[in-house]
């Protein structure tokens, strides 16, 4: 079966703000994968999930996203390619200029020139799935950061990505809370067919059973060392 | 020889910031004449561009023509009156006004209001890490952020520019007929200015209006997006991009007006 993301041999190396240095990193995921990844504490998670989607290029190895590797792509080519890629940021996940409803459906809007109202349906029946209830109304600034995570949800998993890559989604949320997450995920992977990156901040989350990971690894010495063979 | 190697990386520093400067405003035209490069979003982005540039500006452009118009038309209708030379009021409006006055004072308006406006808003959103996210989704910023605001001020100043001319002239002509200069009747006032315009009036008049626009966006924008990380960047990007609009604004007008009437 083919690869939706494969990196080979990546490394590389942040200074800050996220210092986080990569050596010999490789991970494959196929359709309906999963993986948990724990990187050293206080570190972030952003660096991986710019990697897996062509945001920052690595000094060695390649990063081969649905086929093809993201520096073959065209800037158009690689930019079409991102609106495949769901994704909960660990930071500034907003543009503080637009409405929340505008945030949510904006990429879909791009990407997939759908109307706005379709894209909110959508969006809504997510949110309720997802016990936010209503979308948040209203500049990003005025809503509550457990609001912002859980729309932050609703847009990565808005338009049925590809790949879903996870930065501490469930960070400012209670361990009671996560049921809902963790099913949305396991559905669009069993329906859909969509990989995931799972970046943890806790090992707690890891040894979540619901999640059914299917590899389940910490980053040490900027590589991946599996925790539990699946 | 210091001093020789220092003005050659001076000059080579200015090259490479202008010839980056007219790639963008080269790249921002061909993509905006192309549909695929105008997603729902980048409309929306530039339909507010063209409102907060060019609608909301409306009125205080309106006001500044108006006390242009009094100050400039009525006294050369008065001063052309004296001398018995009111057949040169058309030529010497279009000079004035049309040539010079109303592109220069609608571009450094909005240079003063919005362009501040532009590259505060980019360099804050890249400060906070916006900008990247927009990449992250797949969103261009180039085409996202960059080219509506570009061209949506350069569409803003050329209707400005128009409104600037009609509202001065119209001022011009209706308080020079209440302090009772020699205005004649209004279809003498429009003829005497329609029969001065030339072909190279017009040429001069769509160039200042349109290109230092063109130029003003893509500095600010560029400006705007070079900041680094530091929130104290911002007020530094915002001055250069004033600055940088400034000098490309009267060098342009200077130039336009060398190659249309030497």
């Amino acid at each position: 079966m083919s690869a939706i993301l494969e990196m080979r041999d990546v490394s590389f190396a942040i200074e800050q703000p996220y210092e986080c240095e990569l050596s010999g990193f490789s991970l494959r995921l196929e359709p309906g994968e999963l993986c948990l990844i724990a990187p050293p504490p206080g570190r972030f998670a952003t660096p991986i999930a710019d990697l897996s989607c062509g945001i920052v290029e690595p000094e060695q190895g390649v990063v081969v996203f649905d086929g093809v590797e993201w520096p073959a792509r065209s800037p158009l080519a690689a930019s079409a390619a991102r609106g495949r890629v769901g994704r909960v940021f660990e930071r500034s996940g907003w543009l503080s200029n637009l409405d929340m409803d505008e945030n949510i459906t904006l990429a879909q809007r791009y990407h997939l020139h759908r109307e706005p109202e379709d894209a909110l349906q959508e969006a809504q029946a997510l949110a309720t799935e997802l016990g936010l209830g209503e979308l948040p109304q209203g500049r990003p600034a005025h809503v509550g950061r457990e609001e912002l995570l859980k729309a932050q949800w609703v847009r990565a998993l808005l338009g049925k990505p590809m790949l879903l890559l996870l930065e501490r989604p469930l960070r400012d949320l209670a361990p009671a809370e996560g049921a809902p997450f963790v099913r949305a995920v396991n559905r669009l992977r069993e329906r859909e067919g969509s990989a995931v990156i799972w970046i943890t901040g806790t090992f707690d989350r890891m040894e979540d059973s619901a999640l059914r990971p299917t590899r389940k690894c910490a980053m040490e010495g900027g590589a991946l060392r599996d925790l539990v063979e699946l | 020889m210091k001093l020789v190697s220092g003005i050659g990386a001076w000059v080579v520093r200015r090259v490479a910031s202008l010839s980056r400067l007219i790639a963008v405003a080269w790249t921002v035209v061909v993509s905006a004449v192309q549909p695929r490069f105008w997603p729902v979003p980048a409309r929306n982005v530039l339909a507010r561009q063209i409102l907060f540039t060019g609608f909301e500006a409306s009125r205080f452009i309106s006001l500044i023509s108006l006390m242009v118009g009094i100050a400039v038309v009525v006294q050369a209708q008065v001063a052309l009156a004296k001398v018995g030379q009111s057949g040169l009021l058309g030529p010497i409006l279009v000079m004035v006004i049309i040539r010079e006055v109303g592109p220069l004072l609608t571009n450094f308006i909005v240079i003063g209001r919005s362009g501040t406006a532009m590259t505060t808003e980019l360099a804050n959103m890249k400060v906070n890490g916006e900008v990247a996210l927009l990449d992250a989704q797949g969103l261009d910023p180039f085409v996202y952020l960059v080219m509506p605001r570009v061209l949506g001020a350069a569409i803003s100043i050329f209707c400005l520019t128009i409104i600037f001319i009609a509202v001065s002239f119209v001022s011009g002509f209706v308080f020079g007929l209440l302090l009772g200069a020699n205005t004649g009747n209004p279809g003498m006032f429009i003829r005497s200015i329609f029969g001065a315009l030339t072909k190279a009036d017009v040429f001069n008049l769509l160039i200042k209006a349109f290109v230092p626009g063109l130029l003003m966006g893509s500095i600010c924008c560029v400006e705007g997006l070079s900041v680094g990380g530091a929130v104290t960047e911002v007020p530094q990007a915002a001055t250069r991009a004033v600055m940088r609009s400034t000098a490309a604004l009267f060098i342009t007008s200077a130039l336009v007006s060398l190659v249309t009437y030497l």
